[in-house]
């Protein structure tokens, strides 16, 4: 039984030119995270700090969000509570409609794209424009992003130069980058122009000062934000951190790890609303309080979408992020789908090799690929445990536990080193496609070591 | 129960463990030369930096630098070559078409080459829509790393401010770095 994760890989990998350099890309960025982090000779020990003050903040995230709403409203800015992405687009809507906006610039938020905010939107006769190159890019192509931060990675330059022309009416067969970058450019500009209102994530919310802090390096939030008197901003609550100490850690962190640049180009601090403007902060629970009671999990809530576990993990560079059915994918997106619902998201926790390399690089330090494991001890409980899998680990706990017919076994196994090619490269051996199987050694070690053969030196 | 209180509930409800706010004992970067390293990061991320030389004046510096620029907006006194005073339009809308903002910043941080400006203009804009953007920051006043900043830095009682590192850009096609997104496409900071 396969998932519909390596399904769906299997797919992705058929494009041998383009997955080849899907993994190559993402590599890169890797290597540029680690080359921008070992400049730094503090760096480990600022994961250590940040890991600290996110468990400190979420277990005391209601003082927080306290501090942070009465800061926040002292400044002037409007702040809403919704429990669910139901009650959250309700909010939004409402705002838009009350100050009779009929076009929302966006910049991007992952929180909308949980709450399927866009389409909510749409429907109601709201012209919503996606506003950072990358997610205009997939709007105009009426897809999903598949990665958090580097949204369009699975798309080509002539994808886009074809899509441009369509769109844009951009020069017919011109795919140079900068080239579409300059016809988004202009076409944005007009959007920025002509909206009615800006909304925005969060990147950190600051409780001390009330602050809502923005990183982009596109500036197209300060664009949007700009030109428009009506700011939206949409946070999870688990953005919220204590003062400006904590994110002069954060800001250290998240842009080394995520693209391998010293710093975003903008790093924007939202006090108060626009002089005779309106600065609306939506609050989402939307599933996050529950996570808090988690132990296993809680520390999911450290995390600060940076995407380097998603660059570093060997499964998603070579599976893209179409292949997880949870809309963040990698190691962290497997996480947070099963939080979300285990019995709908299942799939994608065979999108590990346990390597564990998501683990170190986090920026916060979460136990990414541990909780996956755990994960997979509760699949059984689920009823969606591989059955070819179960039936070979009750087979092989049945001989580990039986010594003499373990033995027996191990004798007999180097039959396998002169077995017909046909007889263990089927549709039988899952293992073996893709891959050989090891030799098996003529004598046990238990063999040896009772003849003696096993000498001190051999260690190596 | 309001939406408020329901999430702040269930956050006190699920809350089992609480962790203490840690210590900073960091030993954060420090530099033997800020201005070099701060020029230098700053030029490795698009921008360019530009040491005032003794005698030099700033308002010829940036003719030279930008000997194209026809509209050129700010607010800072000693830039005479200004061609419009930003704080004079009503309407942020009334922004386009700028090729050229002089803007000052308050402070510059080295491992980053960020610029810290306080809003300090009537519409906040200038600092994103122009073509090209110049920074003057005087070169006594960069720090080593962001934990220094945030302990120094100011704001107006306007309530935006921006740290910048460099001119917009994006590689959202295929990973190809392009200078100038939706903001500017090139930053010059003069230190002065």
């Amino acid at each position: 039984m396969s998932t519909k994760h390596s399904k769906a890989g299997e797919l992705f990998l058929e494009n041998r030119s383009h997955a080849s350099w899907h993994n190559e890309a993402l590599w890169f960025v890797r290597e540029k995270r680690d080359r921008m982090s070992k400049e730094i000779p503090e760096w480990e020990d600022l994961r250590e700090l940040s890991s600290k003050i996110k468990l400190h903040t979420v277990s005391h995230l209601d003082a927080y969000l306290e501090q942070f709403t009465q800061k926040a409203e002292a400044n002037g800015a409007i702040v809403h509570w919704a429990v669910d992405a139901k009650e959250y687009n309700e909010i939004v809507y409402d705002i838009l409609q009350k100050n009779k906006v009929k076009k929302l610039v966006k910049s991007k938020s992952m929180l909308t794209e949980e709450c399927h905010l866009n389409p909510y939107l749409i429907d109601r006769g709201i012209d919503v424009v996606e506003s950072d190159l990358g997610e205009r890019i997939l709007q105009l192509m009426h897809i999903a992003p598949s990665h958090i931060v580097l949204p369009a990675i699975h798309i080509t330059r002539q994808q886009v130069g074809e899509l441009f022309e369509e769109k844009l009416g951009t020069e017919k067969g011109n795919c140079d980058p900068t080239y579409l970058t300059r016809a988004a450019r202009k076409h944005l500009r007009n959007e920025f122009l002509t909206a009615g209102a800006a909304m925005t994530g969060a990147n950190f919310a600051i409780a001390e000062t009330g602050d809502i802090v923005v990183c982009t390096n596109e500036g197209n939030a300060d664009m949007g934000t700009s030109l428009p008197k009506l700011h939206i901003v949409s946070m999870g609550l688990e953005k919220v951190i204590p003062n400006l100490k904590s994110l002069s850690v954060f800001t250290r962190l998240l842009a080394r790890s995520a693209t391998g640049q010293p710093v975003t180009a903008y790093t924007s601090h939202f006090r108060k609303p626009r002089k005779d403007g309106e600065m609306h902060i939506v609050i989402v629970d939307n599933g996050r309080s529950k996570i808090i009671g988690n132990k296993d999990h809680v520390k999911t809530l450290n995390c600060i979408r940076c995407g380097a576990c998603m660059n570093t993990c060997p499964v998603y560079r070579r599976t893209g992020g179409y292949s997880y059915t949870y809309f963040i994918p990698g190691p962290i997106g497997i996480n947070l789908g099963m939080l979300k619902s285990p019995s709908d998201y299942f799939d994608n926790v065979s999108a590990c090799s346990l390597c564990m390399s998501c683990n170190n690089v986090c920026p916060a330090k979460i136990d990414l690929a541990q909780q996956i494991y755990k994960w997979r001890q509760d699949l059984d409980r689920l009823h969606v445990a591989d059955p070819t899998k179960k039936l070979i680990s009750g087979g092989l706990k049945f001989l580990f536990t039986k010594p003499g017919l373990y033995n027996t076994a191990l004798k007999m196994a180097p039959i396998v080193n002169v077995m017909p090619r046909f007889m263990l490269y089927n549709g039988l051996n899952d293992w073996g496609k893709g891959r050989e199987l090891p030799e098996f050694a003529k004598d046990s070690f238990t063999a040896l070591w009772k003849k003696g053969k096993v000498k001190q030196d051999d260690r190596s | 129960m309001n939406s408020k209180e329901i999430i702040l509930n269930n956050i006190k409800r699920n809350t089992t463990t609480q962790y203490d706010m840690p210590e900073f004992l960091l030993n954060a970067i420090q530099y033997t030369d800020k201005i070099s390293q701060f020029c230098e990061v700053l030029k490795s991320v698009g921008g360019s930096a530009y040491l005032l030389k003794d005698g030099e004046n700033t308002d010829d510096v940036i003719k030279t630098l930008y000997p194209e620029a026809n509209v050129i907006a700010s607010n800072c006194t000693d830039v005479t070559c200004a061609t419009l005073n930003p704080d004079e339009v009503d309407d942020a809308h009334q922004l386009v078409g700028i090729d050229l903002a002089v803007v000052n910043g308050e402070l510059g941080v080295a491992e980053n080459a960020c610029v810290w400006i306080p809003q300090n203009v009537v519409h906040k804009v200038l600092y994103f829509i122009a073509e090209e953007m110049v920074i003057l920051l005087d070169k006594n006043k960069i720090v080593n790393n962001m934990h220094e900043a945030y302990e120094q830095i100011t704001f107006s009682n306007r309530g935006f401010g921006v740290f910048i590192s460099g001119p917009s850009k994006t590689a959202d096609i295929e990973q190809a770095l392009v200078i100038g997104a939706q903001s500017v496409k090139g930053l010059t900071v003069i230190l002065r």
